[in-house]
């Protein structure tokens, strides 16, 4: 049973410029699967994120999350939908600067106006996990990247969401901390068989994952699934981006892989 | 905006200025000088605004900066750019002032030729206004552009490539301080009850500056102290938007101190300018009622002049063409009984020659009974249900009074406290003057001039007035044999400074409340990209429509309304003085017209809180 299925799903940019970002792409994600979605600039993937995490309607085409179809729904529906169904994980974190680490996390369970046992509970079971006792009660802006991450994703998971989408969560991290993020992010998909879509341009970040999925110029291009080897599948992947990127090569090329 | 908009005003104020009319008017040289310092004021206060204003402006541009210094611009060249885009927007603010002030000078000169009672003011053109607005304007905007240019704090770029997303503030309160903020602000408040009620005006000097650290203090220490315990508390905070709204005023609380202060400042000095204008205005319109009478004449018994400046009033009025009531009174001064202080004692039938030109009901009187006058309204309550049974020592006379005329008869400063009314018999009794030798004017005469249109008698009499004024000034030792009032006179000189204060008032109100709600707006545009950002990342977490409203409200209503409550309770306890003084003073009652001013802001700020949110609401979703 996938747990979100994408329908030719279409998004067209009305403006001066019109702007086809998406053009009748269509996939299904698993239930439990770390899924990361490649392609290079400007390939949709940002909007495709959008119209699945409810941000952005489909100019046609339709999504299924979780059994039902969210754009259907109305704003404050929406919105509920999106605070208990989804989290977030963004490239430039997004933290709230006047909150504390702490009461970054507990945020989306605030606003849901569970008890205060319910989010203690929660608070200290994610802290635990993602291991972030020691700045609990600092700011946003007095603590390193890799632990502004961390905490991005504790805000992520606290309302156990049934589908986590991130963006790029790798972009601004050094190495170090993008291995730490990245293992995590697996650790999460294989404990508590979140559902996770990735979007990204890093091809490291990407062969921790299930499965990748190319796209380019808004259309389903390749998808790959994960080998024993991560060196292996780290190689398909380089593979399939060095025919994504060049011009003539990728249109030959698309016939010979599998 | 705001710059267009004050110098639209200096422009209206500087044609009234100007106005040849008004230079020879009944204003006179106090108002122009008056207003000259209004002007000062308006100019003064600009210039911080456009500065403050300014800084603001460029603050919110600086990614736009930093773009062009990244490209290789010059500091000096960026200098230029922001000194001409400054004066680009000086000159068309200055512009666009003068062309609405000019288009709407007719409408305030009748606005004004209303207040201050003129037959016309004419729409004038002349260059002078012109020159001024322009001049002091220029001048202001390119003091401005410079001052904003130096006291830009210097930066690196990457910082302002980033943007002004950077929050270095951290929560530095201390509790003595937040303390001793509460205390300031607290022994103010009982020291304006304590000046009330004893009239130590000496206390009265301390009492701003108390109120003006103890304020800075409360933004500074107290609210963030505060705030701080209540983030503390979980059970408390974690809650729905509190938590965010906590945080968020905090944040506020930390980085605005200053402008919150300033506003709250100028906010009080805003509602000060027109409470006083209220109170200028109730006592404008009391004054006809405690001032029945046009003309008074009283004089001695052997008064010299009595004869001639009584037929002087007479021809003057009648050259007017002014109809007039003459009534006579002989008024006797004797020691009661019950007090053994001096009363004064009138004659019924005297009383109602007078009465009868009022056509007020007429007093008829057996003997023995007696009558009180009222001096003011308090005076008419308190005497209403008191029975005093007395005798007149000097002739044993017993009489008793037992009511109180129900209106006021003569202006307070005619009538002594202690005045009755007795019948025509007993009067006539009246034969041994008061026993107490010192007593000044034991018999005297008094004339009253009863005018249906007294406001027009400013110009009788006037040859008395100066007799009067150079008989107290040359023979200080003795008292003038006769004294005169006119209200007609006296009105004038009151409307005068009450037409000043207007003016000055106005003026003044307006560009201090039009500045206090543009420094919050300037703020919320500084921050606005941030808060796009923030409300960005709430809506994907899932923050709903009315959600995202009842958080913008709570982000709002402080902004706007704390500075402004603070200032209500300054200026409320402020007025509670002054109406204990003026009590004291003037017997008139401000409340009213405090509470109704009071209430009129209040309407005025929840409009512009509802119209600032709409746009900050709309900023948002876009």
């Amino acid at each position: 049973m996938p747990i979100l299925q994408i329908k030719d799903v279409t998004k067209v940019y009305e403006g001066k410029v019109t702007h086809r970002a998406l053009n009748q792409l269509s996939f299904d994600v698993e239930e439990g699967e770390f899924l990361a979605v490649m392609g290079p600039s400007g390939s949709g993937k940002t909007t495709l994120l959008n119209i699945i995490s409810t941000i952005d309607e489909p100019t046609s085409g339709e999504i299924i999350l979780d059994g039902m179809n969210p754009h259907t729904l109305k704003a404050t529906e929406l919105a509920y939908f999106r605070r208990r169904q989804l989290g977030f994980v963004f490239q430039d974190f997004n933290l709230l600067h006047m909150l504390t680490v702490e009461e970054n996390i507990v945020l989306p369970l605030t606003l849901d106006q569970q008890p205060l046992e319910v989010m203690e509970e929660r608070l200290a079971s994610i802290v635990e996990k993602l291991d972030l006792t020691s700045f609990l009660h600092k700011r946003p802006n007095e603590i390193s990247g890799g632990q502004a991450q961390r905490t991005a994703i504790g805000r992520a998971l606290i309302h156990n969401p049934s589908l986590i989408l991130a963006d790029e969560p790798t972009g601004n991290l050094d190495s170090n901390s993008s291995r730490d993020v990245l293992e995590l992010l697996t650790k999460i998909n294989q404990d508590k068989r979140t559902t996770i879509v990735m979007v990204t341009h890093d091809p490291i970040a990407a062969s921790y994952c299930d499965r990748v999925l190319f796209i380019k110029d808004g259309e389903f291009f390749n998808e790959i699934y994960k080998d024993d080897r991560r060196q292996m599948f780290f190689q398909r992947i380089l593979n399939v981006l060095s025919l994504l990127g060049g011009g003539q090569v990728g249109d030959l090329s698309t016939i010979r892989l599998p | 905006m705001a710059s267009f908009f004050s110098v639209a005003v200096f422009f209206i104020y500087s044609m009234l200025m100007f106005h040849p009319d008004i230079e020879q008017g009944i204003l006179g040289e106090a108002s122009l000088i008056g207003m000259v310092g209004a002007e000062t004021v308006l100019v003064l206060f600009t210039l911080f605004f456009l500065y403050y204003s300014m800084s603001a402006f460029l603050e919110a541009r600086s990614h736009e900066f930093a773009i062009l210094l990244h490209l290789g611009m010059e500091k000096r060249q960026m200098n230029r750019l922001v000194f001409l885009e400054t004066m680009i927007i000086g000159s068309g603010s200055i512009f666009v002032g003068i062309i609405f002030g000019f288009s709407f000078s007719k409408f305030f000169f009748m606005i004004v030729r209303e207040i201050l009672h003129l037959d016309s003011l004419p729409l004038y053109v002349s260059w002078q206004p012109f020159l001024l607005t322009i001049g002091v304007f220029t001048s202001a905007f390119v003091v401005i552009s410079f001052i904003s240019v130096y006291f830009t704090r210097e930066r690196k770029l990457r910082d302002l490539l980033k943007g002004n997303d950077y929050l270095n503030s951290v929560s530095t309160y201390s509790k003595i301080r937040a303390v001793f903020g509460i205390t300031l602000i607290l022994s103010a408040y009982v020291l304006t009850f304590i000046v009330s009620n004893t009239s130590w005006i000496g206390l009265t000097l301390l009492i701003p500056f108390l109120a003006t650290f103890g304020t800075y203090y409360f933004f500074s220490d107290s609210l963030p102290c505060f705030l701080d315990k209540a983030r503390g508390k979980r059970k408390f905070h974690w809650q729905r938007y509190r938590l965010l709204s906590l945080a968020e005023q905090t944040h506020i609380m930390m980085d605005n101190v200053k402008m919150f202060f300033v506003v709250t400042m100028v906010s009080t000095m805003a509602f000060l300018s027109v409470g006083v204008l209220a109170t200028m205005s109730s006592y404008t319109i009391q004054y006809d009622r405690l001032n029945p009478l046009g003309l008074v004449y009283k004089g001695d018994v052997d008064n010299p002049y009595e004869r001639n400046h009584i037929a002087s009033l007479r021809i003057q009025l009648e050259e007017k063409g002014l109809s007039y009531h003459l009534s006579r009174f002989v008024v006797i001064k004797q020691t009661s009984s019950f007090t053994h202080n001096e009363v004064e004692v009138f004659r019924e039938s005297d009383m109602n020659v007078l009465l009868s030109s009022y056509s007020y009901p007429l007093l008829d009187l057996a003997s023995g009974e007696a009558v009180f006058i009222p001096y003011s309204e308090d005076s008419l309550k308190r005497l209403k249900n008191k029975v005093v049974h007395t005798v007149l020592e000097e002739n044993s006379i017993p009489i008793t009074i037992d009511s109180v005329y129900p209106k006021i008869v003569f202006p307070g400063s005619i009538v002594s406290v202690n005045s009755i009314v007795i019948s025509d018999e007993d009067f006539r009794k009246l034969r041994k003057p008061i026993a107490d030798k010192n007593v000044v004017q034991p018999i005297y005469h008094l004339f009253t001039f009863y005018i249906p249109q007294w406001i027009e008698t400013k110009e009788i009499g006037q040859d008395i007035e100066e007799l009067k004024a150079s008989q107290y000034f040359y023979k200080k030792d003795r008292f003038s044999p006769f004294y005169f009032e006119n209200a007609g006179l006296n009105y004038s000189y009151i409307l005068a400074t009450y037409s000043l204060f207007t003016l000055v008032g106005v003026l003044v109100a307006t560009v201090f409340l039009l500045a206090a709600g543009s420094f919050v707006y300037f703020k919320l545009h500084t921050s606005l990209e941030r808060e796009k950002r923030k409300f960005d990342v709430l809506k994907r977490m899932g923050l709903t429509d009315t959600e995202l409203k009842k958080l913008v409200n709570r982000h709002l209503f402080p902004q706007f309304f704390l500075p402004w409550g603070v200032a209500m309770m300054h200026s409320a306890f402020a007025f509670l003085m002054v109406q204990g003084i003026l009590k004291d003073i003037a017997n008139i009652s401000i409340v009213k017209e405090v509470v109704f001013a009071f209430g009129f802001f209040v309407l005025i700020q929840v409009v512009y809180f509802y119209l600032i949110r709409w746009r900050y609401i709309s900023h948002i979703r876009s």
